[in-house]
C-alpha cells in the first residue's frame, strides 16, 4: 500500500472515531477521485475505525450516543463509496436477518451489532424489535440470509430465541441458517441449549462470531 | 418463621431515627406480579384504578414488604404526552412509538396534566385508595419515569442520543417539558398521600457517560428532587444498570436514598456514598428472583447484607431493578424471610 493510500485510509479511520461526518465524506471524494479501490478504503478506514469507536466503548471513553454519532460518519463515507465497488465485490456479501425477540423493545444494542455487522460488510436486513418467531424465519427464507442473528435483553423473551430454532428445524430448514444470539442474559450455555450456533457478549465478538460461520469450511478450519 | 413485630411505617420511622427494629427493611419491588396475586392478566390493570390499588395492596399483605409502589410500566406520563403504548394482554406494556415523529413537530409536545391526561388520573386513583386501604402502616409510593429517560419516550431513543451530539438545545427542551410533567404528577402523587418514586433507566452508564449526565439528566433530576423536598417529602432515585461512576452526582443531586442496580456494586457503593445516602438493592431480579430456588435467594439476600447492612445512612434490602411479572411467590417470601431470620442488628452467617 502507498503512503498516501494509507494516509487517506488513516484519514476515514480517524474520520469516524472523531464522528466528522463531512470529513468521512471529503476523505472518500478523495478515494474515489484518485482511483483507490473502495472495498479497502471501506474495510481499512472506515470499518477500522468503527472497530476503534467500539474499542472506545469497552473501555468506556465512548458511550452510546458517540457510537451512533461514528456509525453516522461511517455510513456517510460508505455511501460515497459503495457505487463504486466492484461488482465481485458487491456480490461477495453475505446477508443477515436481525431483530429483537417478541416482547423486547431494547434495541440500542442490536442496533450496534447491525452497524458493526454492516461495517465489516454483511448485508443487513433489520426487522426491528417486538419480533415474533415466525418474521425471522419468513423473512430469512426470502432474502436467503446466511445468518439469523437474535437480540433480547431480558430473561422474560428469552425463550423466542429457542423458538426461531425449533420453528427452523420444524420446516426442516436448520442447516440453512446459521442462528446467532446476544443481549443481556444470553450466555453461551444458553445458546447451546437452544441449539443456536452461536453467542457473543458484544457487538465486536459479534462479528468475528459471524465471520467464522460464514467463512469457507477450510478457511474456517 | 419469624413473624414481624412493627408494622412498615413503625419499622422505617425507628429505622430513620436509629432506634431499634424487628428487622432491616425489606424491599422486592414487586411491580406487576401483583396481579398474580389476585389472579388477574396484567393488561387489565390499563385504566384500571381500582384493580391497580387491590393488587398491589394484596401483594403487600401476601408478602409484608415495607413499600408499596404503584407502577404498572415506565410509559405512563409520555403516554400522557401523546406516546403510544402497546399493551399485550397479559405483560407489561411497551413503547409503541414515540409522541412525535418528526422533529418538526416538537412545539406541539406540551407537559401533561396529571389529572386528565393519559392513564395518569387513574394511577393517581390507584395510589388514593391504596392509602385508604394501609396507609396508615405501610408507605405507598408513585412511579415518576424521570426527565432524560422520559424525553426518550417522546421522539424515541437512538434520536435522543444523536440529538445529544447534533441539537443538544433540543434534548433540554424535551427534558424541561419531562420534567414539567414529572413535577407536575409528583405534587399529585405527593396530594394523594404517597411518595413519589424516580426511576431513569436511560440514565444509566450503560447508556450514556457520566458528563453526559451532568449535562442532560442532572440538571432536571436536581430541580425535580428540589421541587419534591420543598413538598416535604423524601426521595429514592433508581437508575438502572451500571452507575458507579455518577453516584456521586446522583447525591449531590438530592436522592435521600439510591436504589442501586444489580449490574453495580453494592459494597463498593456503600464505601462511596453510604455515608451520605440511605443505599438499597440489588438481589439479581431475574437470575435469582425469578430464575433461582429459594435458597438461592436466601444466599443472594444474605450477600447484600454482608455488603450494606451498617451503611451508615441506613440500608434497604431490595432486588436490583423491579421484579419480572412472573417471579415465583416463594422466592419473594425467601427474601423476606431470610430479612427476619437475620433480626438486627442484622446477622448475616447462614442460619440453621
Ligand atoms: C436503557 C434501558 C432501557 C430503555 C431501552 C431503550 C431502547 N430503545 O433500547 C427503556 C427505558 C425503554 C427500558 C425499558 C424496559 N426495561 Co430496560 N434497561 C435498559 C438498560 C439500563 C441498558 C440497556 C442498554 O441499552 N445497554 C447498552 C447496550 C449497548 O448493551 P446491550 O444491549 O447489552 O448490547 C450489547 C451486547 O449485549 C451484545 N448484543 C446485543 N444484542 C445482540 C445480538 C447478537 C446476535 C449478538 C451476537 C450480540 C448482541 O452486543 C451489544 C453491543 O456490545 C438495562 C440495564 C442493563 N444492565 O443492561 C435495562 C434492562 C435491560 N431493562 C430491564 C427491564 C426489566 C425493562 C422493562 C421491562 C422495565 C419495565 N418494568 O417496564 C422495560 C422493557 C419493556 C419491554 N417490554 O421492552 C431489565 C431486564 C431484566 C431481565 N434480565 O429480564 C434490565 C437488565 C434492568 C434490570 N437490572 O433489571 N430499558
Amino acid at each position: 500500500m502507498s503512503a498516501s493510500e494509507r494516509e487517506l485510509f488513516q484519514r476515514l479511520s480517524d474520520a469516524v472515531v472523531e464522528m466528522d461526518e463531512d470529513e468521512a465524506v471529503a476523505v472518500a471524494n478523495e478515494v474515489v477521485e484518485r482511483g483507490i479501490d473502495a472495498y479497502r478504503a471501506i474495510e481499512q478506514g472506515l470499518s477500522a475505525g468503527m472497530e476503534r469507536a467500539g474499542q472506545l466503548f469497552d473501555e468506556e471513553e465512548y458511550f452510546i450516543p458517540e457510537l451512533l454519532m461514528c456509525s453516522d460518519a461511517m455510513y456517510a463515507g460508505m455511501d460515497v463509496l459503495k457505487p463504486h465497488l466492484r461488482s465481485d465485490e458487491v456480490a461477495e456479501k453475505r446477508k443477515v436477518v436481525i431483530g429483537v425477540v417478541e416482547g423486547d423493545t431494547h434495541d440500542i444494542g442490536k442496533n450496534l451489532v447491525k452497524i458493526m455487522l454492516e461495517t465489516s460488510g454483511f448485508a443487513v436486513t433489520d426487522l426491528g424489535r417486538d419480533i415474533p418467531p415466525g418474521r425471522f424465519v419468513e423473512t430469512a427464507k426470502e432474502i436467503g440470509a446466511d445468518i439469523i442473528a437474535l437480540s433480547t435483553l431480558m430473561t422474560t423473551t428469552m425463550e423466542g430465541m429457542g423458538a426461531v430454532v425449533r420453528q427452523l428445524s420444524e420446516e426442516g430448514i436448520r442447516d440453512r441458517f446459521k442462528v446467532i444470539v446476544g443481549g443481556g442474559p444470553i450466555s453461551q450455555g444458553f445458546a447451546d441449549r437452544i441449539g443456536a450456533d452461536g453467542y457473543a457478549v458484544n457487538a465486536a465478538d459479534a462479528i468475528r462470531l459471524a465471520r467464522s460461520l460464514v467463512a469457507p469450511a477450510e478457511a474456517a478450519a | 418463621m419469624r413473624r414481624d413485630q412493627m408494622t412498615p411505617l413503625e419499622r422505617l420511622a425507628a429505622y430513620g431515627a436509629g432506634a431499634p427494629v424487628d428487622r432491616l427493611p425489606c424491599v422486592p419491588i414487586v411491580g406487576n406480579t401483583a396481579a398474580r396475586v389476585i389472579g388477574v392478566k396484567v393488561g387489565d390493570f390499563r385504566g384500571n384504578g381500582a384493580l391497580i390499588a387491590e393488587a398491589q395492596v394484596a401483594a403487600y399483605r401476601l408478602f409484608g414488604y415495607d413499600i408499596i409502589r404503584i407502577f404498572t410500566d415506565l410509559y405512563t406520563q409520555a403516554e400522557a404526552m401523546g406516546a403510544k403504548v402497546t399493551y399485550p394482554e397479559d405483560e407489561t406494556a411497551f413503547l409503541a412509538a414515540p409522541a412525535i415523529d418528526d422533529l418538526g413537530d416538537i412545539d406541539r409536545l406540551r407537559p401533561a396534566d396529571p389529572y386528565r391526561d393519559g392513564y395518569l388520573p387513574q394511577h393517581l386513583e390507584a395510589m388514593r385508595r391504596a392509602v385508604d386501604q394501609v396507609g396508615n402502616e405501610v408507605a405507598v409510593t408513585g412511579a415518576v419515569t424521570c426527565p432524560f429517560t422520559n424525553a426518550s419516550f417522546l421522539v424515541g431513543a437512538d434520536k435522543l442520543v444523536r440529538l445529544m451530539m447534533r441539537a443538544p438545545e433540543k434534548v433540554h427542551h424535551l427534558c424541561e417539558l419531562s420534567l414539567q410533567t414529572n413535577i407536575a404528577y409528583a405534587g399529585a402523587i405527593i396530594d394523594a398521600g404517597c411518595t413519589p418514586s424516580l426511576t431513569d433507566a436511560m440514565s444509566s452508564m450503560s447508556v450514556i457517560s457520566p458528563r453526559q449526565f451532568r449535562e442532560f439528566s442532572f440538571p432536571y433530576l436536581e430541580r425535580l428532587i428540589d421541587y419534591i423536598h420543598g413538598r416535604g417529602t423524601s426521595v429514592t432515585l433508581h437508575i438502572c444498570g451500571k452507575t458507579a461512576g455518577i453516584w456521586e452526582a446522583m447525591v449531590e443531586a438530592g436522592a435521600d436514598c439510591l436504589s442501586i442496580d444489580n449490574d453495580a456494586d453494592l459494597g463498593e457503593a456503600r464505601l462511596a456514598v453510604g455515608d451520605r445516602v440511605r443505599l438499597m438493592g440489588n438481589v439479581h431480579p431475574s437470575e435469582v428472583m425469578l430464575q433461582g430456588i429459594p435458597d438461592a435467594v436466601g444466599r443472594a439476600t444474605l450477600s447484600c447484607l454482608a455488603q450494606a447492612k451498617d451503611s451508615p445512612k441506613g440500608f434497604i434490602v431490595a432486588s436490583g431493578c423491579s421484579l419480572p411479572t412472573e417471579t415465583p411467590f416463594a422466592n419473594i417470601h425467601a427474601m423476606l424471610d431470610t430479612v427476619r431470620a437475620a433480626g438486627w442488628p442484622a446477622r448475616t452467617l447462614p442460619l440453621p
